[in-house]
């Protein structure tokens, strides 16, 4: 029974311990989890910098159901309880967070040293998000007002995996009502080093020189600049920049259909970026004001978000296209248009009413001379009600519903060269236009009760999920994999009913917690490997299916020492196909159990510090689907430790470094993309960060 | 209603968990076993000449489809699924190709089948370069899984 051994875990701190290693499990017995009735946990700037480990995502992968998906070292995708992509909403400031969530190399698009806090909730979120909130939400706060007059710091950080270095600086200040905050971020790295010196890719063998996946060294530049006004009463407008610009290459061996001709010197450097590559770059300007108007606090929010990103490889032919005249092989152009309006009006002493509109336009442009996905342009307007009832003080209860309309209108695309077809030859359409709206009605309802020992909490709710574009209209191959990928343009708004609990039990230096879930999905939305062939290519069209997916976290803590912490925590989540082609198999990439012991030990000398050994284990996931393969299970040791000093004034300068898989051991990430085609995780690594501030 | 929904659901977790013995998890195979198989590694061959393919195909539940597909191997990679290293005139004979040949077809199985002999004749251009080939099959079965297998060939 490992299963039952996984489920029973253990990892927190006591109530009143503000040990910093355990700020997950301090802030869920804070006031917010004593009323919060969905399983959210809140996290800010510090807890990101002790944990820092090269991206966001990898930092915050201590939240038990938090995982990161990694792509090299610089680029991570959250998922939560499994479920990422379309199906969890990143938000910034209360702004939905446009990235290009369908791809399976793209990175979140956010520097994470302007991140102040971020909040994760677990499970659906609809209600307050809309679309694709179906999962979770990452909500990041990066616009908390600076409190002194003048703050600045620099960070230093390096990973030893790629070689990387970066440099980080804040300057922020308040005077009067007039407020700033500045944040710049450069980062460069090498190619990514995993323990093989050999790959299977789509029955090509590999080798690799040295371990390094070939060109897959990048570099990001971010900058963020918010200026704003307070009559630190009543109002409080800010207006906020931000630019992300990233550019990596492909692993040059496994992209592409005739990458093995190459005449690119791909040896030459660690370093350089090499066809084939990408850049993106997501510029976002957003305006933020809130207002006391009596009892009732209104905020509305107003954003402009630019998406673009250029895939760019060896032209080549391949079938009937002739070779294309240079390198532009994918460009998307994607705006987006945002707003929302919000107020919180109390109504008496029990009860608070949330009442909520947004809308969102997007218009999203293509070109190269590869398809994949449609031009499209997208609407959604939604409204929402919620009242928060507080009968007691041990007791709160809350019930909302919304309604949402979407519309998609997918433009056609015909290929630009000629297709044979009988004697005659002929542009072949790839996409037809596809006209859609969707509807949705949802709701979700739950209770909290808690005393000096116990919270629990209960929570019901029905979610949904607009289709994008890709699953309505894709029709070509996909490089990076080769397949064929079709969309249907005849998907419905994926649903899903979901029932979600919590139970903490705490006493003295002791916390124990279990959060069991289970949903529903009518029809959930993936990409299904046929038995067919379309131009040479398996083929692989996107599909809904009824499924079931439950699961549960569990978490415990004991300070069974002064300075001492010993932690457990685990996570299980498991899923079944109830109808169609799958029938009875598991969804695709099911996260494997897996559970965490830590250890930590807290000083203080010069200043204050954390250590921590950490033992990672996760169970083999025999659970697949088509085109899978089994992953063997595997541990890790890694070790933490970070230190502050404080100096003269109110300076500071800390310090973290990260030693992870100590034992280097080799391993596959079953819920990567990287597994599909044999590429191991990164060996023994360190990451290091020295922060100043003054 | 809702209550309803709930129910139903958490009764097919409950069937869930217990059923799925009858998921297909393996891939289809191809092999050489009881055939004359053609081609086979570091057959040689004339422009002009037809290669008569033949190999069976087979599956624990049934068979979907096939593709066969060809390409030059003039670089000397390898393929995972083929561990034979044919003899090579030369060391360095490695050199960009310029009209290699190039074949992709998809075909068809019939339905219901989990043991199939592929016949087809496939005819090599007079005009290609000659050289080192990859011949390259692959299969499908019902469930989705796919398996390859790449023979070396030559033309002279």
């Amino acid at each position: 029974m490992t299963k039952t051994l996984l489920l029973v875990m253990l990892l927190g701190t006591p109530p009143d311990s503000v040990i910093s290693l355990q700020d997950v499990t301090v802030s869920a017995r804070s006031a917010q989890a004593k009323a919060a009735t969905q399983n959210a946990v809140k996290v800010d700037a510090a807890y990101i910098d002790e944990h820092f480990s090269g991206s966001l995502m990898q930092s915050l992968e201590g939240i038990p159901g938090v995982k990161a998906v990694s792509i090299g070292t610089g680029l991570s995708r959250p998922t939560i309880r499994g479920l990422g992509y379309n199906r969890m909403v990143v938000s910034e400031d209360g702004i939905k967070h446009e990235g290009q969530q369908w791809g399976d190399d793209h990175g979140l698009e956010v520097d994470q040293f302007a991140v102040d806090a971020v909040e994760v909730i677990k499970g659906p979120a609809t209600l307050l998000y809309g679309s694709d909130a179906i999962g979770g939400v990452l909500a990041i706060t990066g616009n908390r007002l600076p409190a002194r007059p003048l703050e600045a710091s620099v960070s230093l950080f390096g990973h030893s995996n790629s070689l990387q270095g970066g440099l980080s600086a804040r300057v922020a200040g308040r005077s009067n009502g007039f407020f700033y905050k500045a944040n710049l971020t450069l980062s460069d790295y090498g190619d990514y080093r995993v323990p093989t010196d050999t790959i299977q890719y789509y029955s090509y063998r590999i080798a690799l020189r040295d371990g390094r996946l070939r060109n897959t060294a990048g570099t990001e530049r971010d900058m963020r600049l918010m200026v704003g006004w307070t009559d630190n009463e009543r109002l409080r407008t800010d207006i906020t920049v931000s630019n992300v610009y990233a550019r990596s290459g492909f692993f040059a061996d496994a992209h592409g259909m005739e990458v093995r001709l190459s005449n690119i010197d791909y040896n030459r450097s660690i370093r350089d970026v090499d066809l084939p590559s990408q850049w993106v770059n997501h510029l976002k300007v957003q305006s933020h004001t809130t207002y006391q108007l009596g009892t009732a606090s209104l905020e509305a929010n107003l954003a402009w978000q630019h998406n673009l990103r250029e895939e760019l490889s060896e032209p080549l032919s391949h079938g009937y296209m002739p070779t294309p005249p240079d390198s532009l092989e994918r460009r998307f152009d994607k705006h987006t248009f945002s707003g929302t309006l919000a107020a919180r009006i109390p109504l008496g002493a029990r009860h608070e009413v949330s009442l909520g509109t947004g809308a969102e336009h997007q218009r999203n442009s293509r070109d190269g001379w590869g398809f994949i996905i449609p031009a499209f342009e997208s609407s959604s307007w939604g409204l929402y009600a919620l009242d928060r009832w507080t009968p007691s003080e041990n007791l709160a209860l809350n019930a909302g519903v919304r309604y949402d309309l979407n519309a998609i209108d997918i433009h056609s695309y015909s290929d630009w060269y000629r297709t044979p077809v009988g004697s005659d030859s002929v542009f072949m359409q790839r996409s037809a236009d596809v006209r859609r709206t969707f509807s949705a009605l949802t709701w979700s309802a739950g209770a909290n009760w808690h005393n000096d020992d116990w919270i629990l909490r209960l929570n019901v709710g029905k979610a949904f999920r607009v289709p994008i574009a890709k699953e309505l209209g894709a029709n070509g191959v996909n490089y990076h994999i080769f397949r064929y990928e079709q969309g249907n343009a005849g998907l419905d708004p994926e649903r899903s009913y979901q029932v979600d609990a919590g139970i903490e039990w705490g006493r003295g230096a002791f916390v124990v917690k279990a959060d069991p879930y289970a949903s529903y999905f009518p029809n959930y939305i993936y990409l299904n490997p046929t038995p067919d062939y379309v131009e040479g290519l398996q083929l692989y069209r996107y599909t809904q299916t009824r499924a079931m997916r439950y699961g549960i976290e569990v978490e415990a803590a004991w300070a069974f020492a002064p300075q001492w912490e010993l932690g457990l925590r685990g996570q299980f989540c498991r899923s079944r196909q109830l109808s169609g082609d799958k029938r009875g198999y598991t969804l695709p990439f099911a996260l494997p159990p897996s559970a965490d012991v830590d250890l930590g030990w807290h000083y203080d000398y010069r200043g204050c510090g954390n250590v921590g050994l950490n033992l990672h284990a996760v169970a083999a996931q025999n659970e697949i689907v088509p085109p899978e393969k089994p992953t063997p299970g595997y541990m890790t040791v890694n070790l933490s430790a970070s230190h502050r000093f404080t100096l003269r004034g109110d300076r500071q300068l800390s310090l973290a470094v990260q030693l992870g898989n100590l034992l280097n051991t080799t391993y596959y990430d079953h819920t990567s993309y990287y597994r599909l085609i044999d590429v191991p995780e990164p060996g023994r690594h360190v990451s290091l960060r020295i922060k100043y501030e003054f | 209603m809702k209550k309803a929904i709930f129910l139903a659901a958490f009764a097919a977790l409950a069937f869930a968990a217990c059923n799925g013995e009858d998921r297909d998890m393996d891939k289809p195979a191809i092999t050489t076993e009881g055939i004359t198989a053609s081609p086979s590694e570091c057959d040689s061959y004339e422009r002009g000449d037809t290669i008569r393919f033949c190999y069976r195909m087979t599956d624990n539940m049934e068979l979907g489809n096939f593709n066969i597909e060809v390409h030059g191997n003039h670089d000397h990679h390898t393929h995972s699924t083929s561990d034979i290293e044919c003899e090579h005139e030369g060391e360095e004979e490695h050199h960009d190709a310029e009209n290699p040949w190039v074949f992709n077809q998809d075909y068809q199985i019939p339905d219901g089948l989990h043991d199939y002999t592929a016949h087809v004749d496939i005819a090599i251009p007079t005009h290609v370069d000659p050289g080192d080939y990859h011949f390259m099959i692959r299969l499908t079965d019902k469930a989705g899984w796919q398996e390859i297998r790449s023979v070396a060939i030559e033309l002279e």
